[in-house]
């Protein structure tokens, strides 16, 4: 199955490195969606069929954490799995975005915590091991 | 005491983020070289939290070009726009910020981190770029690159409390 993925973050060259990371994953890609912003994501989770949201957290207009509660409260999104890529430090930050049910990328990343993460968020790559 | 503390945390944090973020590998440098003020770019990053304080890092266009190629992920030959070079600076000083604190600071503890900046040149190291006037840095670091060097500056807004710097 492939995998629709929005990523939200407000550089555009942190967006090419994400998609150039998960092309090295080997992941299987649907299309690749891309927002500046929280507010843009939302618009673009409300036209799409999303299976996963790459979000950062520090942005213009809507920050990472609100569109995450926005999605929380939306019924047609709740259920998304989201990503937060972000260069947070806090323990008691990270600990209040995993609460909201949301899996923690630290920034640099490599590919490989990038594909257990999206493995472990989506349940893939469950059988695969031998 | 601390300053070389500091020094050697950002010397580790930035040789790492460039490594990850671009491939780029840097080694602490010697000294700094006579570079012709236009051939470097400068930017800024403030904070706030238990302390607050700005970084400030400067490097040459070869390093930035580079950087920025290396981050998009493009050819051989391929070029970077100016606000891809832009894009590419900014997101690496909020990445070393962001990596910089907790190492200090501990990660018990929080901190805002601010937008990023370009400096302009009559801009740089003076007040309005968030650094605070008059202010020695804190701590400096060169860094040697195949491609030209990497210049950090900590900016700190007065003194760190004792209990939140991390042993």
């Amino acid at each position: 199955m492939a995998i629709n993925i929005l990523i939200v973050d407000d550089s555009g060259v942190m967006r090419s490195m994400i998609i150039k990371t998960l092309r090295m994953t080997e992941i299987p890609l649907g299309d690749i969606h891309q927002a500046g912003n929280g507010r843009e994501g939302l618009d673009v989770l409300d036209e799409q069929w999303i299976d996963l949201a790459i979000v950062d957290i520090n942005m213009p207009v809507m920050n990472g954490e609100e569109m995450i509660d926005r999605m929380h409260e939306d019924p047609e999104m709740k259920e998304i799995p989201v990503i937060v890529v972000s260069t947070e430090g806090s323990k008691a930050r990270i600990e209040r975005l995993e609460h909201k049910g949301v899996a923690f990328i630290h920034k640099p990343f490599t590919a490989e915590i990038v594909r257990d993460t999206i493995n472990s968020i989506l349940g893939l790559g469950e059988n695969d091991e031998s | 005491m601390m300053r070389a503390k500091f020094e050697e945390i950002m010397s580790q944090v930035t040789i790492e983020t460039l490594e990850k973020l671009a491939f780029m590998f840097a080694f602490p440098g010697e000294g700094e070289e006579d570079h012709p003020r236009d051939s470097m770019v400068a930017g800024s990053v403030s904070f706030t939290g238990p302390f607050s304080g700005t970084l400030v890092m400067t490097i040459s266009i070869e390093v930035l070009h580079e950087l920025a190629a290396n981050m998009l992920g493009l050819d051989d030959g391929e070029e970077t726009t100016e606000d891809h070079r832009s894009d590419a600076f900014k997101e690496t000083m909020n990445v070393i910020c962001g990596n910089l604190l907790p190492p200090i600071a501990g990660d018990e503890v929080v901190f805002d981190i601010g937008v990023p900046g370009i400096l302009s040149a009559d801009q740089e190291m003076k007040k309005g770029a968030g650094i605070p006037d008059g202010l020695k840095p804190s701590a400096k670091v060169i860094l040697d690159l195949d491609e030209g060097q990497c210049i950090l500056f900590l900016f700190l807004d007065g003194e760190i409390p004792k209990d939140v710097v991390s042993q």
